[in-house]
């Protein structure tokens, strides 16, 4: 141990994605999805990887006809790995919004933190009372902190509640009308948003240090010598 | 591949009139990407921008072209090279600069502990930062963007390599960039000053904090207590209401024993000349930009303490001997009080003796600069005792010592003399002691 201290203090960073799996988004929607969020992986594990001072956590949920947890508890970005998506049903977006609210109380939440990203990704509009919904999230302290991103695909999206679910007239709802667009979004939002959420980026890692053998202290002698 | 450029594009390189072929991707920012070229068969580094962010920083190109022609400072810094353009893309643009060297590692791997340095390393890169800052600043010209992501350096020997040198500009020129957030200036963080030669001695100043205590120099109490770390959390904290975590007077925000262990590690382990400059630093230079501790001031204290180190004489770990305190010093380490070394004493200058001393010039000549390229002594095993250690002359030109009992001795290029506490070495125009 040639250094005191440890690693920098960090704190955690809650990534929620809020996936549409309703039935309008099979076919191409859904596999583009899936690719998109696959693809930008590697490139969030980087950002985590180059930021000291913040720990990137994943969550997933999935909305259709009601909603579930791709995992029980968040998943540090490190060993994070994606599964498909799969579709059917309606768009219950209210009761996604419920159960996000639900673990953005403090606990699960913890007390500090750095804000959670919310990334709300559908095609459609809400089959169930998303307001109420969105009031709990917006009700919390982490919910109201929470940077809130959404992005449609296709034109049949209701960008109204998609921008009552952002909340800032500075952040639109992003529309993503083909595979590429979806691609750069999913991209930003799991990178750059969360490079500016934690800590500004950096440069490649490296590993390992010199490790030096310890040797003797020099010790005194006794008789003046030149040698 | 990034976003900008392909592989195996050409681009126009400007001044020499040849072309730049784009080789693999290395790294995206905020401002562009940088991608491996080749340019004359040597490798080289390319930077590209983003045509969005040409538009907030419409000086650039200017900026990049005086850059060029002026010349980086010396060998640590990455500098602009050259202009690069694309006939594919006439919408941005880029520069060349020399490729980072795989063994230069970012101050983020030291943070995450990626690299694990000797503390006496850290003590060069810590010169090294203000030794080359002040290169720049003596100048005129002002780097706007110190911190972490910005600095590499050597982990085995502590040299360094200044990065991302396109913000920098002559002091008090306009420019697009504020800084990093942490790392700003509390005047530039409340909005009332813009990035100076002045800003940047306190961005320097927040990097050489990190550097030997791998924690921020305001977070402390007041951190631990904001949920949720956002932007407006960070104005007060940096901006507002900025607080020393070991300011003497106000105690408040004293580190965190659940959070800030970093800190609380750290600062005791380093001598009180040292913690009294960053007390400096961080009450008076918050303040009062005036009373910034300068570039010089910072290099002559890593240098001294890099003189202050030795080994614990029970576990073998680096400590910092405080020679103005007559404490014992508990190591850090293995948490048993550590045996004073022996020094050499010169003049205002104290050198622990360890195994692997060495005295420079600036040490035993009274006009000498700094030159760590060529120590003039160093502790050496007698060759066939080795119980018995001395110090080996290395300069060209001999020494006279005189022993405790008086006796008078040579000591010429190539050869050592014992060391015996109270032997007196002249070294030409300044005398050293070796006291135990």
């Amino acid at each position: 141990m040639p250094l005191p201290g440890g690693e920098l203090a960090s704190r955690p960073l809650y990534f929620f994605w809020i996936c549409d799996c309703s039935g309008s988004m099979s076919g191409q929607k859904i596999q583009s999805l899936n690719t998109a969020i696959r693809e930008s992986i590697p490139e969030m594990k980087q950002v985590a990887d180059d930021n000291p001072s913040g720990q990137i956590l994943v969550r997933v949920l999935e909305f259709s006809s009601g909603a579930k947890w791709r995992n029980t508890q968040p998943i540090p970005v490190e060993n994070f790995t994606w599964t498909d998506l799969v579709t059917s049903g309606e768009t219950e977006m209210g009761r996604a919004f419920s159960m996000v609210a639900e673990q953005l109380k403090m606990p699960p939440m913890p007390e500090r933190a750095l804000p959670p990203v919310l990334v709300l990704v559908t095609d459609g509009r809400p089959t169930d009372d998303y307001k109420s919904g969105l009031n709990q999230i917006m009700s919390l302290p982490w919910g109201k902190k929470a940077v809130r991103i959404a992005i449609g695909i296709g034109g049949d999206c209701d960008f109204d509640v998609l921008e009552e679910f952002i909340g800032n007239s500075e952040i639109k709802p992003l529309q993503a009308n083909n595979p590429e667009a979806l691609t750069r979004y999913i991209k930003w939002a799991s990178t750059a948003v969360v490079k500016d959420v934690s800590a500004p980026p950096s440069q490649p890692r490296g590993q390992g240090s010199v490790n030096v053998q310890i040797g003797q202290i020099p010790a005194a002698s006794t008789d003046p010598d030149v040698w | 591949m990034g976003q900008l450029l392909k592989e195996k594009q050409r681009l126009n390189v400007k001044n020499s009139g040849t072309t730049c072929e784009i080789i693999s991707f290395l790294g995206g920012g905020g401002q562009g990407e940088v991608y491996k070229g080749k340019l004359d068969g040597k490798e080289v580094a390319v930077k590209w921008y983003f045509p969005d962010y040409l538009n907030n920083d419409p000086g650039l190109r200017n900026r990049l072209e005086n850059l060029i022609k002026n010349g980086a400072p010396n060998d640590r810094f990455l500098w602009p090279m050259d202009i690069v353009t694309s006939q594919d893309d006439s919408k941005s643009f880029g520069y060349i600069m020399e490729l980072r060297e795989s063994r230069f590692k970012s101050l983020n791997d030291l943070m995450k502990r990626k690299v694990e340095p000797k503390l006496h390393v850290l003590t060069i890169v810590g010169f090294e930062l203000a030794f080359n800052f002040r290169e720049l600043h003596t100048r005129g010209l002002c780097y706007r963007d110190i911190s972490f992501g910005n600095v590499f350096f050597d982990p085995k020997n502590g040299e360094v390599r200044i990065c991302d040198n396109d913000n920098v500009d002559v002091n008090g020129a306009e420019g697009a960039i504020g800084g990093t957030p942490k790392f700003m200036a509390p005047e530039i963080v409340r909005g009332e000053a813009k990035p100076t030669t002045s800003t940047d001695l306190f961005s320097l100043s927040v990097l050489l904090f990190y550097l030997l205590m791998s924690s921020h120099p305001l977070e402390g109490h007041n951190e631990s207590q904001i949920h949720s770390f956002d932007l407006p959390a960070q104005r007060q904290l940096y901006g507002l209401n900025p607080i020393f975590i070991y300011d003497p007077q106000d105690k408040s925000n004293r580190p965190d024993p659940n959070v800030h262990t970093n800190a609380i590690e750290c600062w005791p382990i380093y001598p009180k000349f040292l913690q009294e400059m960053f007390v400096r630093a961080f009450t008076e230079g918050l303040r009062n930009p005036e009373s910034r501790i300068r570039e010089g001031e910072w290099r002559k204290a890593f240098v001294r303490l890099r003189d202050c180190v030795y080994y614990c004489s029970n576990c073998g770990e680096e400590n910092f001997r405080d020679f103005e305190s007559t404490e014992t010093v508990t190591c850090w380490s293995c948490k048993k009080p550590t045996k004073t070394p022996m020094s050499v004493v010169i003049e205002k200058n104290r050198i622990a003796i360890t195994r692997d001393m060495k005295l420079y010039s600036h040490h035993i000549d009274r006009d000498s600069e700094f030159d760590f390229s060529k120590p003039q002594a160093e502790v050496a095993r007698h060759p066939t005792d080795p119980n018995k250690w001395g110090i080996k002359n290395l300069s060209s030109t001999a020494w006279t010592a005189t022993a405790p009992d008086g006796k008078e001795l040579g000591i010429d290029p190539g050869r050592s003399i014992s060391i015996v506490p109270g032997t007196k070495i002249n070294f030409g125009n300044l005398e050293g002691e070796i006291i135990s």
